[in-house]
């Protein structure tokens, strides 16, 4: 599914799929199993040009399932949706792929990806950069642990020992990178420690793709300049 | 730009893996080219269009008998002088070719449509094979236009005859029925070829106002256009354009200057030249 909204305005959802299943000998009894699958049979026989975004990207990938494809490709299928139609979208594609279907996005919105995929490929200027499960990602991508204890002072001088790079505010809170939350929480008990927060953060998918991408940008802003 | 998969999930229960449907199976080209043309005749029929033009070629169809009506009424009242030089009561001048624009247009938005909606997009993923895809517009538009032709053309001969009587010639040119059916079969052909050559034009195009100006000039205006030459070079154009191929195709090239081989070939080059065109630009044009 390249783009959902390309669909003449004046034809009803059924036709719509009627003309593109009967062009490859696909029956209307498909057409009517795939909009009772993505929620569009009530409105099958309404105009398209009073659909909205997110019934049309329905529509599009209703399309898309006409031929009961293995291995379908997305191209943005979240673009413009409100939250409900993202959680649809995300669900529905989660479900075709339990179904044993391979499902192939391609996105922009890392933070939606995220949320929905298992496996990652990265690409820059027509080249892999990376490809990679999202659970390697996020511990490969590992990026510090943020502490808070009224002991500050103490726990960064454990953890220092313990070959870590440790900052602080001043206050409550350490930013600890080198080692893991258990080591830290381990360390932390022994010295008797009292510990309010322990929070692994790991680099988000949009981290990663600029870090790797950065070299591969073909346009970029300018830097702001200091007043 | 991330590309990102949904793998399949380790399940207990082996999920249904999908079947590729029977009917999507790799077939003959003639099974590939029957069910495109089946899918370009559902976008044909469920374009709203396509009947707003249908309703167009009658009134244009009635208001030629409505003329036609009001020329055999001047007939009637002239002197027996004046008589001789009335036109012939023949709908293939008076209505025809408004006819040949209006099912023509059904042709045009066949395509423009597609291209000003993008959904040639999607029309593009389901049948990629160009070359088929416009010939199985073509197909349909002109078997559309062949029933639409025949249906409006025997309707304003049937007409005109109805309405010219007995009447002696030359307001008569069919002194029976049957010397009507050759520009009948004729009418019919020359509207379909007019259809196919707007499949060309709007593939060319790709722009549904360029279309119909274009298609509008070539039947309206030009004819008109052709009255301001002088006497020769207005028959040998005159001769070739596709409302004047009518008679000349029928056989009764009076006043132009084409044989009826010669129709033959002009309208062939119509749709070689419009199908050519509309096909290289297809096939070369990026569609996005």
């Amino acid at each position: 599914m390249l783009d959902a909204g390309a669909a003449h305005p004046g034809r009803t959802a059924f036709h719509h799929l009627e003309s593109l299943a009967r062009s490859n000998g696909i029956g209307k009894a498909r057409v009517k199993a795939v909009l009772e699958k993505v929620g569009l049979e009530s409105v099958a026989h309404k105009r398209l040009g009073g659909f909205s975004l997110g019934m049309r990207q329905r529509l599009g990938i209703a399309g898309a399932l006409l031929g009961d494809p293995a291995v379908i490709l997305l191209d943005e299928p979240v673009n413009g949706l409100d939250a409900s139609g993202i959680r649809w979208i995300r669900s529905t594609l989660r479900s075709l792929a339990a179904e044993g279907r391979t499902v192939l996005l391609s996105s922009h919105l890392m933070s939606e990806m995220a949320l929905t995929v298992d496996h990652v490929l990265i690409i820059g200027r027509g080249r892999l950069l990376k490809a990679t499960s999202m659970e390697e990602m996020r511990d490969r991508f590992a990026r510090d642990v943020l502490v808070r204890t009224p002991r500050a002072g103490e726990l960064a001088t454990i953890l220092t020992g313990l070959g870590a790079s440790v900052t602080s505010d001043g206050g409550e809170e350490l930013v600890v990178v080198g080692v893991d939350a258990v080591t830290i929480g381990g360390a932390a008990a022994a010295a008797a420690i009292p510990l309010h927060g322990l929070t692994p953060r790991a680099a988000t998918l949009e981290d990663v793709y600029l870090e790797l991408t950065n070299d591969a940008a073909e346009y970029r802003a300018a830097p702001e300049k200091a007043a | 730009m991330t590309m990102t998969t949904l793998q399949e999930p380790t399940l207990q229960e082996k999920p249904t893996v999908p079947r590729v449907i029977d009917s999507v199976s790799p077939t003959s080209g003639t099974r590939v080219f029957r069910d495109t043309v089946a899918g370009e005749w559902i976008k044909l029929r469920t374009l709203r269009s396509t009947y707003a033009f249908l309703v167009g070629g009658l009134g244009a169809t009635m208001l030629g008998s409505l003329i036609l009506y009001l020329l055999i009424q001047s007939y009637d009242k002239a002197t027996a002088a004046d008589k001789g030089n009335f036109e012939t009561a023949d709908p293939s001048v008076v209505s025809i070719p408004f006819v040949m624009f209006f099912v023509g247009s059904i042709g045009a938005m066949l395509i423009t449509s597609e291209f000003t909606t993008r959904s040639i997009g999607p029309g593009l993923l389901a049948v990629p094979q160009r070359r088929l895809l416009l010939g199985a517009k073509a197909t349909v538009a002109g078997t559309a236009a062949l029933l639409a032709g025949l249906f409006f053309a025997s309707l304003s001969f049937a007409s005109a005859k109805m309405l010219v009587g007995d009447r002696p010639a030359p307001i008569n040119p069919w002194p029976v029925w049957t010397d009507a059916l050759p520009k009948v079969f004729c009418a019919t052909i020359i509207v379909m070829v007019t259809t196919i050559v707007a499949v060309g034009l709007g593939t060319w195009f790709r722009s549904t106002a360029s279309t119909l100006v274009t298609l509008g000039s070539l039947l309206l205006v030009a004819p008109a256009f052709a009255h301001f030459l002088p006497t020769v070079w207005q028959l040998r154009f005159g001769s070739i354009l596709l409302p004047n191929l009518i008679p000349q195709l029928a056989g009764s090239n009076h006043p132009y200057v084409l044989s009826q081989g010669g129709a033959v070939a002009v309208t062939v080059g119509y749709l070689v030249l419009a199908l050519g065109a509309g096909t290289i630009s297809f096939v070369r044009r990026d569609v996005s």
